[in-house]
């Protein structure tokens, strides 16, 4: 059965091919280029950093890119996998704004569930209760009233953000227990648990996303929901564990910064931003000009070592806020031009 | 006011300032050294300041400053202490934020064996917290409130940042001596003061207590814990029409120091501080750590004065606000 659905999902797939004008040579050519160029620039900063910045390459500031990133990631990784499979159109596709906000909800219920004495395991299952359900939130805004993402996912914010005001009074949270004690301690084979959290997804997601017959359906609707209906495949079924995916790396996510800041701090939803830039940038690094798990990693690791690298260089830190405005620019003019020559 | 009050007053800036003026010339030069500076943000007239009085004192003693601002997010400001202490700077001095959060990063700073000092935040792994009497200045401006409102009447309280070390220390000195004063009720729940938006929600927040108390004589006084909700409560009380609800902050803030010199504002005091002083004295006392002064004491106090609405124009020159 899963055989045959994956027959005609190379149908769909090439059928979407076809839809494009240009001919898929020329596509992957310009792609090719277009990757080639981001991978260029991630080196040429690399090399730059390595040389100019004072302790760029040892291995203890690596592993501080590293850990620093990894909320990051996890959050990123969600977005990409929500826009895996909403398609990539910017307005009408996949994206969930939700994140930073559904970090700090998360973060907030964590401390307040262990500061209630329930335990680090119950605290933990509450957490990813309550990333999951902001994800089925969303999925039911988006698949069950089709609302666009954009929207759905909007207002969805603001309900995280509300709840968190209400679960924190807006106030500094302190949470210590057993796990975040260890989370924030330990360092199995000489890398922080957090260094291994971000290995480990990664790897992970790599794999499910990529390289599993899920995955692949997860792209094909992403792709052409016409042609992956067609091909059999439950479209509703894939968009929602997409928003719901997302919602358990954002539990993770909130674990991770809770063992950093010692509990929840108001701001989490600062994050958006650099979600939203990260995943987007981790289109260049891929053939399709579409968002991948590897270059969420790189782009993830790019944006970290900018803003390691502008501290040890001792540019100001607010130069990184404005390379950033411009990164996003970049990427959508670098989509926007593709599109329009019919390349995605 | 009387003239033996106002000579008073003088006298008493003038002992304040040159005080902690007088020893400002003997401080060892930084030249070669690399001074990390973190701060929470920079966006509030105290922050700025302080941050200010560090940068030029650095430079001033021919130090090279590693300046990072968090933009209010803790976790942000986390990052940066950790790539800093991957950085090795010859000190780390760290300005205000969440004390909880901070408080492990701080143990990690002194674990790499960098000398740590703080402004307006107190750790047990700070070398020298320079900062205010904050348990005058909370004593000092709940008595002024008290002795305004005398001794009676329901009192709005901002309490949104107890985190901060230091609006912890205000708080706790005003329950202290709210104690004494039985007939003083604080309304509940107290108000939370945020950031950013702190004016526009402050206005909004009391604009609403005020309608929900209609009466005059509901509301006594709006206390916080520093002066930008001050200045949101100020403009919600002015704009409905209850100048009789009186005002209470700490800051100094040049535009609050103005409102409470009017004498027709609800702002009835404010404990000005002297920010740019507390940066730079930060810096000396760093100054003299690192050519060998390892006697410091713990706490450095920079004097504080609370304005009102008798000694405000005077405070204004002082404090080198009056334009």
């Amino acid at each position: 059965m899963d055989g045959a659905i994956d027959q005609r999902l190379g149908v769909a797939l090439a059928t979407e091919d076809a839809e494009a004008e240009v001919p898929p040579l020329k596509r992957n050519r310009r792609g090719g280029f277009v990757r080639f160029a981001a991978i260029g620039a991630l080196l040429i900063v690399f090399v730059v950093f390595a040389i100019a910045a004072p302790g760029f390459l040892t291995r203890g500031n690596l592993t501080n890119v590293v850990e620093q990133s990894t909320v990051l990631a996890l959050l990123a990784f969600g977005m990409s996998i929500v826009i895996i499979g909403g398609g990539g159109d910017v307005i009408r596709g996949g994206i969930d704004l939700s994140l930073g906000a559904n970090l700090g909800l998360c973060a907030a219920v964590f401390t307040v569930a262990v500061n209630a004495g329930l335990g680090d395991a119950t605290a933990t299952v509450l957490t990813f209760a309550a990333g999951a359900s902001v994800g089925l939130v969303n999925a039911f805004a988006v698949v069950g009233l089709g609302i666009l993402p954009l929207l759905a996912t909007l207002a969805v914010m603001n309900i995280c953000a509300g709840l968190e005001l209400v679960l924190t009074q807006n106030t500094v949270l302190t949470a210590n227990s057993p796990l975040l004690a260890y989370i924030a301690g330990a360092t199995p084979l000489g890398f922080s648990l957090t260094d291994w959290t971000f290995l480990g997804t990664a790897l992970l997601l790599l794999v499910v996303v990529h390289a599993t017959p899920w995955g692949l359906r997860l792209q094909a609707v992403g792709g052409s929901v016409q042609a992956a209906r067609s091909a059999g495949l439950r479209v509703p079924l894939y968009l929602a564990l997409s928003y719901v995916s997302a919602g358990l790396l954002v539990a993770l996510a909130a674990i991770v910064q809770a063992a950093r800041l010692s509990g929840s701090s108001p701001g989490s939803g600062d994050i958006l931003l650099s979600v939203v830039l990260t995943s987007l940038m981790s289109a260049v690094f891929s053939r399709r000009l579409l968002p991948s798990i590897g270059g969420t990693i790189l782009s993830v690791l790019f944006i970290g070592c900018l803003i390691n690298g502008f501290q040890l260089l001792n540019v100001s830190s607010y130069w990184v806020n404005g390379v950033q405005g411009v990164l996003i620019l970049l990427v959508v003019a670098v989509r926007s031009v593709s599109r329009r020559s019919g390349e995605v | 006011m009387s003239f033996k009050a106002r000579i008073l007053a003088g006298l008493v800036f003038a002992f304040g300032f040159a005080a902690t003026t007088a020893y400002a010339d003997d401080v060892p030069s930084l030249k070669g050294k690399r001074i990390g500076i973190t701060v929470i943000g920079t966006e509030h007239y105290w922050d700025l300041k302080a941050y200010q009085g560090q940068m030029d004192e650095v430079k001033r003693l021919g130090g090279t400053a590693i300046a990072l601002d968090g933009g209010r997010n803790d976790s942000r400001q986390i990052s940066q202490i950790q790539t800093l202490i991957a950085q090795k700077p010859d000190v780390i001095i760290e300005q205000l934020g969440n004390g909880p959060v901070l408080q492990p990063w701080l143990k990690k700073v002194r674990d790499a064996g960098i000398p740590l000092f703080t402004v307006d935040t107190i750790s047990p792994h700070s070398i020298n917290d320079t900062t205010s009497d904050n348990f005058g200045i909370g004593e000092k401006l709940a008595l002024q409130l008290a002795s305004d409102i005398h001794g009676k009447g329901n009192i709005l309280v901002f309490n949104g940042f107890y985190s901060v070390p230091v609006c912890a220390i205000r708080y706790d000195e005003l329950k202290l001596v709210l104690k004494a004063f039985p007939d003083i009720k604080i309304i509940t729940p107290e108000l939370r003061d945020v950031i950013p938006n702190t004016v526009q929600n402050a206005y909004s927040q009391v604009t609403d207590m005020l309608s929900k108390y209609p009466n005059k004589g509901d509301i006594a006084a709006v206390w916080s814990a520093w002066d930008v909700p001050q200045v949101g409560a100020t403009q919600a009380i002015v704009a409905a029409k209850r100048p009789e609800v009186r005002t209470y902050g700490v800051d100094g803030s040049p535009d609050v120091v103005k409102m409470v010199k009017d004498p027709a504002s609800p702002a009835s005091a404010v404990a000005a501080q002297q920010p740019y002083l507390i940066g730079k004295t930060a810096v000396d006392n760093a100054a003299r750590y690192l050519a060998g002064n390892h006697d410091l004491p713990p706490y450095t106090f920079v004097p504080s004065v609370l304005v009102t609405k008798e000694n405000a124009a005077e405070a204004e020159k002082a404090l080198g606000q009056a334009s």
